[in-house]
């Protein structure tokens, strides 16, 4: 034995495993310090990291992370994390948890000392949606509807290169042709002509055959594979009618930019619009659109943390040789934590206890095969939590599906509007919120209702100069106790699409047309008919472009038809009279 | 191991462990070492025999490099012996059980060139242990001296770096 080789590498064995014991786990948690940071772009405090190798176990607590955006508040909070890995996983180089621990998660609290890190560039990510919003509060007009009797569309010009519903045409229409000519190019019905040309001959060659058991049965594949080319077939031209009604889908949103293109133009001529959907969206809008844009950097951010969609771990072959690869009993993902209990409190001033359990975080959702489900529930007096989520990344596309009820929440006081044109003051409200939420993909889709009850309503309507009108909207809220607010959403993630309702909206309106009358409607009417002239050619072109094309590919699909079952009608008049292809009707 | 460590047994095992026997064995273990993929536990457990037995140590590092050289030729041969041990139907629950119990997966054992160079060295431990044995007479009785007074090794030796570093000399 060489024990100049084996002394000095027993020493190593008693360096390594002192190290793990005296300075693995505080080296561990300077990493991980370092590494929230980094991600967080804010200042992150750990209080303790704990290791165990037998049984191998995982525990942190005190855990804080600072808010990049708030110097004195953290984004995130938490007590303990803890759990206990399977031994068997780790020496797979797996990390596989059964039951995990999650305590005292709070978010957004308050911090002592600055969350602020040194040389970190701060960015200004100004939220689109909520700008948008904001502004078409602001620019809601109501301070010269007192000169509506003057005539005020007459000198007002619309240019259609500045409305959103023509920009909105014009794009329908590339996208459109974009679309047409690669359902033109997919719809290749020369395969079908080819195939059908090969069934033919393979009829001919049957015929001379002598053998008739071989003959028939050589008939009965033919007719079962020609019945195979039309089924193709069938399907193609569904799929393609349905791509093209899909197309021609996206229509739809040419009526709700030019509802906005109206709104925008009569806020540019000071006109208050009496659409209940304007009116909403001036109220409700921009505090929707704030909440769904967090919600969605929320989802941004989880995204780009999702595992990709692929069997990566499968696909490690050897630079030489070739590997062999028998049934495994048990395929573990990367890391899995099959349960983690979790508890925490919502909310600040008068926190909400809740408590739940998610199940299947994995970085291998693939492997797993099963979804991430998250069920929470809270309860504190009058207040009700209940939220239910799952995610589904077992598949090529990403699946979200949410559900979130939370009732008997203490409205202290919120304002809708905007102070620049008309704001509302809500105080001493209960609120209740019921919301659902999927995404498929980058696809999002969802509705909210906020339900408001027990509510003082005071609208501030100084910048009403109209008298008659100022009065109108103030005893519109007066007397008023509740309110229900809702919104859908749907577009992308990155870029979503809010329609905001509320009945508050309706009394406004009401308001409105009780107190300005037909003389309002009148101008208003003028200013519509301004937009609908401006966006009429292009609408015009893209209706006939559409109609023309659909008509196109309909007489393309017909014909095809037809072709093929007049081949496969001649194939059959071809035969004996006595084959099985006498039974196929096309 | 580090790079100065194995240098340093490198240039050792010039002046000792020189018996034919051991630079035989040495050829031999390197042979076998040779024929392994690296990047698998049977190759590290072999390395740490070769360092940790009283081997020729030059000796072995060299048919290692020559024979990893050859690879590509020899996989001809290997690997359809493994592939064979590998698809062999009674062989099958064995390889099953191994695939599923820890820490073997890390053995490449599933590698079709690792039971095939496992193999194929057996077979060939003896002729080559044997033909190592009469090169390292013939080393030592005709090449020896001519490798130590070689200017690399003189070289290596004279070194300030090895110097401090090996303190006893080598």
């Amino acid at each position: 034995m060489r024990w100049s080789y084996v002394a000095p590498r027993l020493t190593l064995l008693v360096l390594v495993w002192a190290f793990f014991f005296f300075a693995f786990d505080p080296l561990l948690k300077w990493g991980m310090i370092k590494g929230i940071e980094k991600a967080a772009k804010a200042k992150a405090e750990i209080a303790e990291v704990e290791t165990g190798f037998f049984p191998p176990r995982f525990k942190m607590t005190g855990v804080a992370v600072g808010d990049s955006s708030a110097e004195f508040a953290n984004v995130v909070e938490f007590t303990e994390f803890s759990f206990a890995a399977e031994g068997g996983p780790l020496l797979e180089k797996k990390l596989v948890v059964d039951e995990g621990t999650l305590t005292g998660l709070r978010f957004g609290t308050p911090r002592k000392t600055s969350a602020k890190l040194p040389f970190v560039k701060e960015e200004e990510e100004e939220s689109k949606l909520a700008a948008a919003m904001s502004a078409e509060a602001k620019n809601f007009a109501l301070d010269r509807v007192g000169d509506v009797k003057t005539d005020l569309s007459a000198d007002y010009k619309v240019e259609p290169e500045d409305l959103e519903s023509v920009k909105l045409a014009k794009e329908l229409e590339e996208s459109y042709k974009t679309n047409y000519a690669g359902l033109a190019e997919k719809f290749d019905d020369g395969k079908y002509k080819a195939d059908m040309d090969a069934l033919k001959a393979r009829y001919e060659k049957a015929k001379d055959e002598k053998n008739f058991i071989k003959q028939a049965k050589e008939y009965a594949d033919i007719a079962k594979d020609a019945k195979k080319v039309m089924d193709a077939f069938k399907k193609d031209k569904a799929a393609a009618e349905a791509a093209l009604a899909e197309a021609k889908g996206a229509f739809k949103k040419l009526e709700e930019a030019r509802r906005r293109d109206q709104a925008a133009v009569m806020a540019k001529m000071k006109l208050p619009s009496l659409d209940t959907r304007s009116i909403g969206r001036m109220l409700a809008g921009p505090m929707i659109a704030e909440k769904t844009e967090q919600l969605m950097k929320w989802m941004a951010i989880a995204k780009k943390y999702m595992p990709a969609g692929t069997k990566g771990v499968l696909k490690n072959e050897a630079p030489r040789g070739r590997e062999v690869h028998f049934p495994k009993e048990k395929t573990y993902p990367t890391v899995l934590i099959r349960k983690m209990q979790l508890t925490g409190e919502l909310g600040l001033d008068q926190p909400l206890d809740y408590s739940g359990t998610i199940e299947g975080l994995t970085t291998q959702p693939q492997v797993y095969g099963r979804p991430t489900i998250a069920a929470i529930k809270g309860a504190k007096g009058p207040r009700r939590l209940d939220f239910r989520g799952s995610l589904d990344a077992t598949g090529d596309l990403i699946r979200t599906d949410s559900r979130l009820s939370y009732s008997g929440m203490a409205i202290g006081a919120m304002s809708l509007g905007s102070p620049s044109s008309l704001s509302v003051a809500i105080t001493g409200a209960t609120g209740a919120l019921e919301a659902s939420a999927a995404t498929e993909g980058d696809k999002v889709s969802g509705k909210a209702a906020f339900r408001l009850t027990g509510a003082s309503f005071k609208p501030s309507a100084e910048n009403i100069k109209a008298a008659q009108l100022r009065s109108a909207v103030e005893s519109s809220f007066a007397g008023l106790t509740s309110a229900l607010i809702e919104a859908d959403i749907s577009g992308t993630v990155t870029k979503p699409e809010l329609s905001v309702r509320t009945d508050l909206a309706d009394n406004l309106s009401k308001a409105f047309s009780s107190a300005m009358g037909a003389e309002l409607k009148k101008a208003q009417d003028a200013a519509k008919a301004k937009v609908d002239e401006a966006l009429k050619p292009y609408q015009d072109r893209l209706d006939s472009m559409a109609s023309e094309k659909q008509a196109e590919l309909s007489n393309k699909l017909k014909a095809s038809g037809d072709r093929l079952s007049a081949e496969g009608e001649s194939l059959l008049k071809g035969s004996s009279g006595k084959s099985p292809l006498d039974r196929l009707k096309f | 191991m580090n790079p100065l460590s194995l240098i340093r047994q490198f240039i050792k095992g010039l002046t000792a462990e020189t018996t034919p026997g051991q630079i035989g064995a040495g050829i031999a273990l390197g042979f076998l070492i040779g024929l392994m993929p690296k990047a698998t536990l049977t190759a590290q457990l072999l390395i740490v025999v070769m360092m940790a037995s009283k081997v020729n140590l030059p000796m072995a590092v060299f048919t290692v490099a020559i024979v990893s050289l050859l690879n590509p030729f020899i996989d001809k041969v290997t690997d359809p012996i493994g592939y064979a041990l590998l698809t062999a139907e009674g062989l099958r629950p064995l390889w099953t059980k191994l695939y599923n119990t820890p820490v073997f997966p890390w053995t490449g054992f599933n590698n079709t060139v690792v039971p095939g160079g496992l193999v194929f060295g057996a077979a060939m431990l003896a002729p080559v242990y044997l033909g190592g044995k009469k090169f390292g007479a013939y080393y030592n009785d005709k090449l020896r001296v001519r490798v130590m007074n070689s200017k690399l090794v003189k070289s290596l030796k004279a070194s300030w770096l090895l110097d401090w570093y090996f303190k006893e000399g080598v």
